[in-house]
């Protein structure tokens, strides 16, 4: 009985009050920089493909879907992220892409290429006398990958529509009014 | 019935209406879940179609407008008396992004131009300033400094881009340049001497450095209309780039 109450994690009732606000701050950060990658590429999906390409790591044809696709769905999960909604599999999406950048970038660096990361836009092209930033690239898409494990522990936080829609799962257990059977139950 | 047995009754009975509820309340979130996940996927699907059909291209249906090699190294395609607008084409052979822009809006370009509602000229430079890009850049547009017929020229221009090596090889080899420039019907006496002597080579990058100053270039491709750079949202998006010309050319 109440299995489906072990699933939720155990989590002290007791925490900090502040605890789900930093979830709130962490999901608008992170959805701030995907809605601005995202909204910044959209315009121009050539420019978004040859920056997937610049990478010189996936064949052209999969580079070619990811670009046409990348900026929307940046943008999906930022205002996903925004609202509140689906959060933790949204920040599970989010983390997922900030590891990928990494992963592409470090590579980057690690050819020797001299590539601008196409995160803002831009063709992955390095205008005349510009060095790449690989470094802070890597260190920003990192702090990023956190942000988004943090959302993905403790979700939804404050200003949800998750918890607006109830899809947080019961994570108060239902009591009826005057349950004469308080002090029974395991979890509460 | 003994206060145990109904005390049991009434507790059976909360725990099979709780278990409704919690029945009722785990459907209405999976619906709910259900529904946002495919009104989220279709949007992203949505997009994706939409970023597709933006870059597809116009094909190059009838001829070409005239081409004519200027003796400074640019290059004008416009029909007899078209003056204006005016397009200007800054690219380098070696730059990825100035081969997507020729493959995408390439087609766009020359049928307006053969339409007659734009005068097109190209400007190849050289922006790069490390190796082994620089010198692939250089040995490129040097040897296409050497086809003075202009619609020689633009064959030979198109298949560099179609041949452009990657940024981490040394690449547009003396001996290929050569290969390709017969290859697309290059029929000037002394071509191949030309291009292996890379006889252009210091003309054109003062031309091209030149470029670059004047016109405060901050990298390629740019296009400019009427003197003005036209943004990349609109230059990689063939629809909308026809449609900016087109609005220059009835403006005039």
């Amino acid at each position: 009985m109440l299995t489906y109450e072990k699933a939720a994690p155990d989590r002290p009732r007791t925490e900090h009050p502040a605890l789900p606000w930093v979830t709130t701050v962490a999901r608008l950060v992170l959805a701030a920089v995907l809605i601005a990658a995202g909204g910044l590429k959209i315009g121009a999906p050539a420019l978004s493909v040859q920056a997937v390409k610049a990478y010189q790591l996936l064949p052209d044809s999969l580079a070619t879907a990811i670009g046409y696709g990348l900026p929307i769905l940046e943008i999906v999960v930022g205002v996903l992220l925004a609202v509140g909604l689906l959060t933790r599999v949204s920040a599970v999406v989010a983390g997922l892409l900030m590891l990928a950048f990494v992963v592409g970038i470090a590579s980057a660096w690690a050819r020797g290429l001299r590539i601008d990361c196409g995160c803002f836009g831009g063709g992955g092209e390095l205008s005349a006398g510009q060095d790449p930033n690989y470094f802070w690239e890597i260190l920003r898409d990192f702090g990023l990958v956190i942000v988004a494990a943090w959302i993905v522990i403790r979700p939804p936080g404050r200003l949800a529509m998750d918890s607006a829609l109830g899809l947080t799962g019961p994570r108060e257990p239902y009591q009826p009014e005057g349950d004469i059977f308080q002090g029974e139950e395991p979890d509460a | 019935m003994s206060k145990a047995a109904r005390d049991a009754s009434v507790r059976a009975r909360i725990a099979a209406q709780r278990e409704a509820q919690r029945k009722q309340e785990q459907r209405r979130r999976l619906a709910t879940i259900i529904t946002i996940v495919v009104v989220v996927l279709a949007v992203i699907g949505g997009g994706w179609w939409y970023a597709a059909e933006q870059t597809k291209s116009e094909t190059v249906a009838g001829g070409l407008a005239p081409v004519t090699v200027q003796s400074d190294g640019s290059v004008v395609m416009a029909k007899a008396g078209v003056t204006t607008p005016v397009l200007d084409i800054f690219e380098d052979p070696q730059c990825p992004v100035c081969k997507q822009l020729e493959e995408i809006s390439g087609p766009t370009i020359k049928n307006l131009a053969a339409e007659g509602k734009v005068k097109v000229v190209y400007h190849p430079l050289t922006i790069f300033s490390q190796e082994p890009t620089r010198s692939n850049s250089l040995r490129a547009a040097s040897a296409l400094r050497c086809v003075p017929d202009g619609k020689q020229w633009l064959a030979f221009h198109d298949r560099l881009f179609k041949e452009q090596p990657s940024e981490t090889v040394e690449g547009f080899k003396i001996d290929d340049l050569v290969k390709w420039g017969h290859d697309v019907g290059v029929t000037a006496p002394g071509f191949d001497s030309c291009v292996k002597d890379q006889t252009h080579k210091a003309a054109h990058e003062q031309f091209s450095t030149k470029t670059m100053a004047d016109q405060q270039l901050q990298g390629t491709p740019t296009l400019k209309l009427n003197g003005a750079t036209i943004d990349n949202n609109t230059i990689f998006v063939p629809s909308a780039l026809r449609q900016e010309i087109l609005n220059a050319a009835g403006a005039k």
